[in-house]
């Protein structure tokens, strides 16, 4: 990769990183292979229509985005009992050795360019820790970027016949003159038996450029559900993704996007299919206002082993505006028959019977529309376990639309 | 008593060369009256209830319609001098619907996400707003900051409206047990996986609930079975009886006209109201047909 990085991005930077967090050895090693890595890497592939190629990557210019030595963030945790939700640098004295084997092993650091330059960089994140049998629910992580770049790393294990629901959201602090760049990777390894639901709401202010994959594991008879929620940013690539590795494991990858102004959003869910009786369910529903832009990819793999699959994917997008424009390419790639799937996608409008309806029992036009954009959320407000999380975006979309 | 009165109604599809649909219509209802309007398909009933809604794929070329409002028609609500003729062409949709005009469409909109109890309870807030708007010219402020992030696509705006949750809770039970539905469709997305049958039960809840002058029912028998045209009929009786409102229903056949009697039964085609009478009217069309009409009227002409 040609990127141009910032004139102190070096083995040396990456040593004060660790240095200062008091990391052990084999971090040092991950973060320092991962940026001699980054020659090699490219960055993540986008979609490509004729003529036009959505999403610019190369455009990022990290030479000024990126400060490795001024990262701020100010995150709260919000753990309940019997659970561990701890930042690294708290977790790594107890936990060392489950995070050593587990760090890394869902998300490779060198999947990509930018998920390397992450884990050679990244000063906060948080490490989940659900013991065998525990049920937790509500944990809440709240983080505010206070720096013009941040790279955050987040490792979920949950351990046989445990489960949690999961908030993280994101926002903007301290006002930073100029672009940022908001880097966020997450790895889920769910256990045997285990239940994860991993919500995401992603608000960062308008100037910031945001980065995210997000990766489960998924064992036997597991169920990892991911709920994504992408209202911020200048430019969002959001990946979220589940590897159905273990038998009769499943998982929900739910997602909501409203863009307006110039946002653009380039979010992709992705399953693998791995095993035998596996199920997945891809739901993303999204708006675009002004002149933004989303362009999504949807993809569900099913593999020669995956006996028994059932796998349905449908993204629905909205226009509120003729300025806006979207793309949505759902991928069905099977070589197992014994497959039941489904793939849809539609771009539309509001639609002008149903928005009639609405208005000739005395609803003004345009809280009639607010009305139908909301209703058209519900579908994923209904998915989220997290009461603060179904709050919170809908405040987000209500607030957006008025 | 409020009148609604169609003179000379010319319309076409708003679109370039749109097809004219209606040539001349001239119709009156009254509170309290129940007229039936007939007519072989293709004749422009339809499209006469959508054009007194507004609904924004019809273009007036020619006629007017008109809303006469009186005293009582809006309860203690004093209606000024300048405020009871209104000209529903000029109007939004959402104003008409304000001034008391309903339509029962005859393929209800089924709508995801938005709750019958926050539909309705939103639908009657509004019209209780936008008439005192209309009436007296009142620029309610509460609705500019109406944006509150209490809202909720499930439950709608706690707080908002004249009408309180509790309230309307209690008033959608009473008109629900009227037409004998369930309860459970009030935590329905609105006619969301609902029957023919009961789509149109739900259309003559909403006119139970906001109360219009004037209903203009648009087939609400089509796709009824016996049980569920009887319920719908007692429905309607029950808007005129005990609302007093003006019932303009457009059907194809006969059946419902014996639950539903009509004071005047009017006859379209070609875009035009051809011929009226009363009741005996509806019974002579079953027997002898549109043919009938057709050859009299030009017959004659």
């Amino acid at each position: 990769m040609s990127a141009q990085l910032p004139a102190n991005l070096s083995a040396e930077t990456v040593r004060e990183i660790s240095d200062a967090r008091d990391e052990p050895e084999w971090l040092l090693e991950t973060r320092l292979e991962a940026l001699e890595a980054l020659d090699e890497l490219e960055l993540p592939d986008v979609i490509q229509t004729p003529g036009r190629r959505w999403t610019n990557l190369e455009a990022l210019d990290f030479e000024s985005l990126v400060d490795p030595l001024n990262q701020a963030d100010e995150t709260t945790r919000e753990s309940p009992e019997g659970v561990v939700v701890l930042p690294f640098t708290e977790a790594l004295s107890e936990y060392g050795d489950l995070i050593e084997e587990r760090f890394g092993s869902v998300v490779d650091p060198q999947s990509n360019y930018l998920t390397a330059l992450s884990a050679a960089l990244f000063t906060t994140g948080t490490f989940i820790y659900v013991p065998e049998g525990v049920d937790a629910e509500d944990v809440k992580i709240r983080a505010e970027m206070n720096s013009r770049s941040l790279f955050s790393h987040t490792l979920v294990v949950t351990e046989k016949s445990s489960s949690v629901t999961i908030l993280e959201a994101v926002e903007s602090g301290d006002s930073v003159d100029d672009a940022r760049y908001f880097s966020n990777l997450v790895e889920i390894d769910a256990g045997e038996n285990s239940y994860v639901q991993y919500g995401s709401l992603q608000n960062l202010d308008e100037e910031t450029y945001t980065y995210s994959l997000k990766r489960a594991d998924a064992d036997t008879y597991s169920t990892v559900n991911w709920i994504e929620g992408n209202l911020g940013s200048r430019l969002t690539r959001s990946d979220v993704e589940t590897e159905l590795n273990g038998e009769a494991s499943e998982t929900k990858i739910v997602g909501a996007f409203f863009g307006h102004d110039d946002q653009h959003l380039d979010v992709n869910a992705r399953v693998w299919h791995k095993a035998e009786n596996t199920t997945a369910d891809l739901v993303t529903r999204g708006v675009l206002d002004d002149e933004a832009r989303s362009v999504y990819e949807g993809v569900q793999d099913v593999g020669r082993d995956a006996w028994s699959t059932n796998s349905y994917q449908r993204e629905n997008t909205l226009m509120l505006s003729d300025q806006s424009e979207a793309d949505a390419s759902p991928k069905l790639i099977i070589n197992n028959h014994d497959t039941e799937a489904s793939h849809a996608a539609s771009v539309g409008q509001v639609d002008a019977e149903d928005l009639f309806y609405m208005v000739s029992r005395s609803i003004p036009e345009e809280q009639a529309r607010n009305m139908l954009v909301e209703g058209f959320f519900v579908p994923v407000l209904e998915e989220i376990a997290v009461d603060e999380f179904r709050d919170d975006l809908e405040e987000l979309i209500a607030a957006r639309l008025r | 008593m409020a009148t609604l009165e169609i003179k000379n109604l010319h319309a076409r599809v708003a679109e370039e060369d749109g097809e004219q649909i209606l040539r001349g219509v001239d119709l009156e209802v009254k509170s309290g009256e129940i007229h039936a309007l007939m007519g072989p398909n293709g004749s422009g009933k339809s499209t006469t209830s959508k054009i007194i809604a507004g609904h924004p794929a019809y273009e007036v070329t020619d006629g007017e319609i008109l809303l006469h409002l009186e005293d009582d028609d809006f309860g203690d609500l004093e209606i000024p001098d300048d405020a009871r003729t209104w000209n529903l062409l000029e109007l939004e949709p959402n104003e008409r619907a304000a001034l008391g005009i309903f339509l029962g469409f005859q393929y209800p909109a089924e709508i995801e996400g938005v709750t019958m109890t926050n539909f309705l309870r939103t639908a009657l807030n509004a019209k209780i707003d936008e008439r005192e708007e209309l009436l007296f010219g009142e620029d309610d402020e509460e609705e500019e900051e109406e944006a509150g992030y209490d809202t909720s696509p499930m439950e709608g705006n706690v707080d908002d409206g004249e009408v309180g949750v509790a309230e309307f809770q209690k008033l959608l039970k009473e008109k629900m047990d009227l037409l004998d539905m369930d309860e459970k469709f009030m935590q329905r997305y609105l006619n969301a996986g609902f029957s023919g049958g009961e789509k149109k039960q739900n259309e003559v809840l909403q006119a139970a609930i906001l109360e219009p002058s004037i209903a203009v029912l648009d087939e609400i028998d089509s796709g009824l079975d016996i049980d569920r045209l009887q319920d719908v009929s007692k429905g309607i009786n029950a808007l005129r009886d005990e609302q007093g409102t003006g019932i303009l229903q457009i059907t194809h056949y006969q059946r419902i006209l014996e639950y539903v009697e009509p004071d005047h039964v009017h006859i379209m085609l070609d875009g035009k109201v051809v011929k009226s009478g009363d009741a005996s009217l509806a019974s002579e069309l079953e027997d002898k047909g549109y043919d009938w009409v057709r050859e009299e009227v030009y017959e004659a002409a």
